[in-house]
């Protein structure tokens, strides 16, 4: 669903992922100072595989909801959904993820996602994401370091 | 997972021969058969090694080596015969890559799993002839590809140009290639040259969820991009001479079109919602397997039954794709040579799936029994006289397309008798991966790949540019080596070689 947003005092986040070593796939690795950001690092790692994030303008916002049963089913339908918003319309490319709602008690996770359709000619075009593992997925939770880490494999 | 030595390790495998080993029961809990794969000394090391890499005490992270998920697979409920891994396997979901497994349709608590399928249902090749030859081509190369790279939509967010609406995906879903057949995309006898006449008559949309509905309908007829392409090859050997002109393949020299993909967006959907289901399905029927991955539901099941449904789906979906590059392909020879595809001949020498779960008969300790056959990455190989293949190769054994790697060569073999005892019919499927993805771009060079291919003469158009290095022939395991193994252990026989003189990638 697209929302309104303002473009005042925008501010793009610092990246807190990275991409690992796997034969046929790629692993990413999202971190943060809160489980929020890790999940939210994590799908922006996701978008750009897909393309390169600096040509990506941020025009559009869409919210999406996802649910899962534990921990890891909430982390691999929130990456779902974020795939979903590519695959089909609106075909969005997302620069930045904002968690709205992070309920860890239920898992249920409420996100606005901000970026633009993906346009060819004008976003370069990277690797194609077939879908979400649960394969050697890893949610790290260590609070008294406050460091928060998800490892995701994703089929390509 | 059994964590042991390295050495502990090796006591459960046996080199058998040559070209292949047996994984004896224990090698992972619950085995119900023995695992056997098949490797020569050079893949047999790279084999080993993934073994060994994974004994590493106290690691964390990494993954399941090939040869454990093919001893996971032979603890499935309902498998028969063996756990078997071909010589392109390599570590997947689940199911390693070139795995292939059956499960007695009889016995109420076989399982099928959409990991023993991958996540690009029918992912497949298909071959087209011409009657051009190099010389006809030679100096048109950079015009065809890049009049191919025009007339097929490739890479990611490429968009089909085939008018497509909900309704007519849903036609095409139940009906697959005659669909194609019906709107005047391909021609009648194409139909005859692909696996189940391009149908799988137990397809059900309505097993099918909107969101891969959704996904599917923008991606129909488009190639996709990872390891997905279309090259212009041209016959560099030929091994069997009668087989060969019986697929129309004459002479040294003649021109052929090679397409690889699958059923893009839709049946990765349909694979992702199939093991959200069988989660549940697993706790519900209490199956146990040895790793999470390997989701699975009892064959009669209704979400076993919902899924071969949707996969069947997703397979006509598949057909349909490659039908409609196959119409964009002749469109594209016929406007460059200022024909028409049947002017040039432009037949297609048969079409495979190397992705994909069927029910076939198969002879099992001396009984005909009715398996569900998993062929993840490993092509159906029948023999001479198998009911199931077309009246044109009756005499010669079904082909089977072996798409090498960008650059390499590419095989066309043909089934054995030996395979059909051995391997439940089935085959290689191409190369297999031997370096990570990561791995391959940070070790080589963007514009050495290049170079390689200019000096081999190969034109090449590529959508994205990391995809040269993560695509670069030294990624893989060299294909000679799996069809060799394939031919010396006789799964399948040698017939003839390609070499590839353009390339179109995602």
């Amino acid at each position: 669903m697209e929302v309104e947003f303002s473009k005042d005092n925008f501010l793009l986040p610092e990246t807190k992922y990275e991409y690992l070593d796997h034969t046929a796939d790629v692993q990413l690795h999202g971190w943060g100072s809160t489980l929020k950001e890790a999940f939210e690092q994590c799908g922006v790692a996701m978008f750009g595989y897909m393309t390169d994030l600096s040509y990506v303008t941020v025009n559009n916002c869409y919210e999406i909801e996802a649910k899962g049963d534990d921990i890891e089913g909430l982390l691999f339908h929130f990456l779902d959904e974020l795939l979903f918003l590519f695959s089909a319309e609106p075909y969005l490319v997302c620069k930045k993820l904002e968690i709205t709602k992070f309920d860890l008690d239920n898992f249920e996770i409420v996100c606005r996602c901000y970026g633009e359709p993906f346009e060819l000619g004008k976003h370069p075009q990277g690797t194609e994401v077939k879908a979400i593992t649960y394969s050697a997925m890893q949610v790290v939770q260590d609070a008294a370091k406050g460091l928060y880490e998800v490892f995701v494999i994703i089929d390509i | 997972m059994v964590v042991r030595p390295y050495v502990e390790e090796l006591k459960y495998l046996e080199k058998i021969n040559d070209h292949c080993w047996r994984i004896k029961k224990g090698f992972q809990p619950n085995m119900n058969v023995e695992g056997v794969f098949y490797v020569n000394s050079r893949l047999e090391q790279l084999m080993l090694e993934e073994l060994k890499n994974s004994c590493r005490p106290g690691a964390v992270g990494g993954f399941l080596p090939g040869v454990k998920q093919i001893a996971n697979v032979a603890a499935l409920p309902g498998i028969v015969g063996r756990s078997i891994g071909l010589p392109d396997i390599h570590s997947g979901y689940g199911f390693a890559i070139g795995n292939m497994a059956a499960f007695d349709m009889d016995d109420p608590l076989s399982v099928v799993s959409p990991g023993g399928v991958g996540f690009d249902i029918n992912c497949g090749v298909r071959l087209l002839r011409t009657n051009l030859f190099e010389k006809d081509v030679q100096s048109l190369k950079e015009q065809l590809a890049q009049s191919l790279f025009d007339h097929i939509p490739v890479g990611v967010g490429s968009k089909g140009i085939i008018p497509m609406n909900a309704r007519d995906l849903e036609e095409a879903l139940e009906m697959g290639m005659d669909w194609s057949l019906r709107e005047g995309y391909v021609w009648a006898e194409d139909k005859e040259h692909c696996e189940e006449y391009g149908r799988m008559l137990n397809a059900d949309p309505a097993k099918v969820s909107m969101r891969a509905k959704k996904r599917g309908l923008p991606q129909l007829g488009t190639l996709g991009a990872g390891n997905h392409y279309a090259e212009i090859q041209v016959v560099d050997e030929i091994y069997d001479k009668w087989s060969a002109s019986k697929m129309g393949i004459e002479e040294k020299g003649q021109v052929v079109v090679m397409i690889h993909s699958g059923s893009r967006g839709f049946g990765h959907q349909v694979a992702t919602d199939a093991l959200v289901e069988m989660e549940k399905a697993m706790k519900r029927d209490k199956i146990e397997t040895n790793d999470r991955q390997l989701a699975c539901a009892r064959i009669n099941s209704p979400e076993g039954q919902d899924y071969l449904k949707a996969m069947a789906a997703a397979a006509n979906f598949a057909w349909v794709n490659r039908s409609s590059m196959t119409f964009l392909t002749r469109q594209a020879f016929a406007k460059m040579f200022k024909t028409t595809p049947d002017d040039l001949d432009m037949h297609v020498i048969y079409d495979v799936s190397h992705n994909i779960a069927k029910v076939e008969n198969h002879m099992v300790d001396g009984k005909e029994r009715k398996l569900l056959v998993h062929r993840k990455g490993s092509t159906r190989a029948f023999p001479p006289h198998h009911p199931l293949i077309p009246v044109d190769y009756q005499l010669t054994g079904q082909p089977v397309l072996v798409g090498g790697t960008m650059g390499t060569c590419s095989y066309v073999l043909t089934g054995t008798e030996r395979g059909m005892q051995e391997t439940f019919g089935s085959t290689c499927h191409g190369a297999g991966r031997a370096l990570s993805r990561a791995k391959s771009r940070r070790n080589l060079d963007y514009k050495d790949v290049l170079d390689k291919l200019d000096q081999l003469g190969i034109a090449i158009r590529v959508a994205s540019p990391k995809l040269v290095m993560e695509e670069a022939p030294e990624s893989y395991k060299d294909v000679t080596d799996v069809v060799d193994t394939c031919h010396a252990a006789g799964i399948s026989k040698k017939c003839i070689k390609m070499r590839p003189i353009a390339v179109i990638k995602g």
